[in-house]
């Protein structure tokens, strides 16, 4: 049971890392997507600042977003069915 | 210093390259000849080429391991441990061992009328460390001629090269934009420091030189 123990608290700890870690990242890469838009179209009028601004925000809410919460499904997905596939098939 | 960096690569990726190698699976196709029992001593430091199957066996300096011998469609023998990985690296979560021990017992055949089968398993065969691959599961196959295409390796390998490299590059990017610029910086103001403290000197050597005459 110690053994069971671990992994979860290793795997917990590894997803959070790897969760902040990728959320950080892709909304910069969402920000810098709104800003290099908002270069390409000369003719938009208006606050650069204020459009990366609801951009985000629509990222904030958006499904891709919680996407990442796919870091902790998809490994515990993976272990349940290899424990499956391994011990019982 | 271009040689210590490079030595420090080649550790690194050699080092991860016999991690891998070690916990991949791979498969063998053999004639199971007998399984055995042998109590094993585990108190140096070949126990980390040891399964731990449950928690009070991290602590124990030797127990019975279970084996499982085999011929190779070459003739040369090998031979497998059977340990449950239990919820431990490698992270096959194995829990079946007394089943896989039935299953290799009961596909022992003779040399003239043998029945192939094709063992995965990981770990490797080393005779003067005394340490065996961990057998995972057997699988009759048709003739000793099976060899399968490891997907799961070509898949995971795949990815795994693909993760290192947008890592890299990423991290090669950031260091470009973020720390390369911060050093320059940081040398730059130190050589300006350098260059005022020189013309200090300077001035001080002169006005000393004036005493001189």
């Amino acid at each position: 049971m110690i053994a069971l123990f671990r992994l979860l608290v290793v795997l917990f700890v590894v997803q959070t890392i790897a969760y902040v870690g990728l959320s950080f990242y892709s909304r910069s890469v969402r920000k810098r997507k709104l800003a290099e838009h908002w270069e390409r179209k000369e003719a938009m009028k208006g606050d650069k600042a204020a459009f990366v601004e609801r951009g985000l925000k629509r990222y904030d809410q958006s499904f891709r977003r919680k996407l990442i919460l796919g870091v902790y499904i998809v490994p515990w997905v993976a272990i349940v069915a290899i424990i499956y596939i391994r011990n019982f098939m | 210093m271009g040689y210590v960096k490079w030595a420090i690569i080649l550790i690194f990726w050699g080092f991860v390259g016999a991690t891998l190698h070690y916990a991949l699976p791979q498969h063998d196709t053999v004639r199971i000849v007998n399984t055995y029992e042998e109590r094993q001593e585990l108190n140096d430091w070949t126990r980390m080429f040891w399964a731990t199957p449950d928690d009070q066996s991290a602590t124990l300096i030797d127990r019975d391991v279970q084996f499982i011998q085999a011929v190779r469609a070459n003739g040369r023998p090998i031979v497998y441990r059977n340990e449950d990985t239990g919820w431990g690296w490698p992270f096959y979560f194995k829990f079946d061992t007394a089943n896989l021990y039935t299953e290799a017992a009961d596909k022992v055949s003779p040399k003239d009328n043998p029945e192939w089968v094709s063992v995965m398993h990981y770990g490797w065969r080393n005779e003067f460390l005394s340490i065996f691959p961990n057998a995972i599961s057997v699988k009759p196959v048709d003739g000793p001629d099976y060899s399968p295409i490891p997907w799961f390796n070509i898949v995971f390998l795949t990815l795994f090269a693909a993760i290192s490299w947008a890592i890299y590059v990423r991290w090669r990017r950031f260091r470009a934009a973020k720390i390369d610029p911060m050093v320059e910086s940081v040398e730059d103001s130190l050589y300006a420091a350098g260059d005022a403290i020189d013309e200090k000197r300077g001035r001080f050597r002169r006005w000393l030189d004036s005493w001189k005459s």
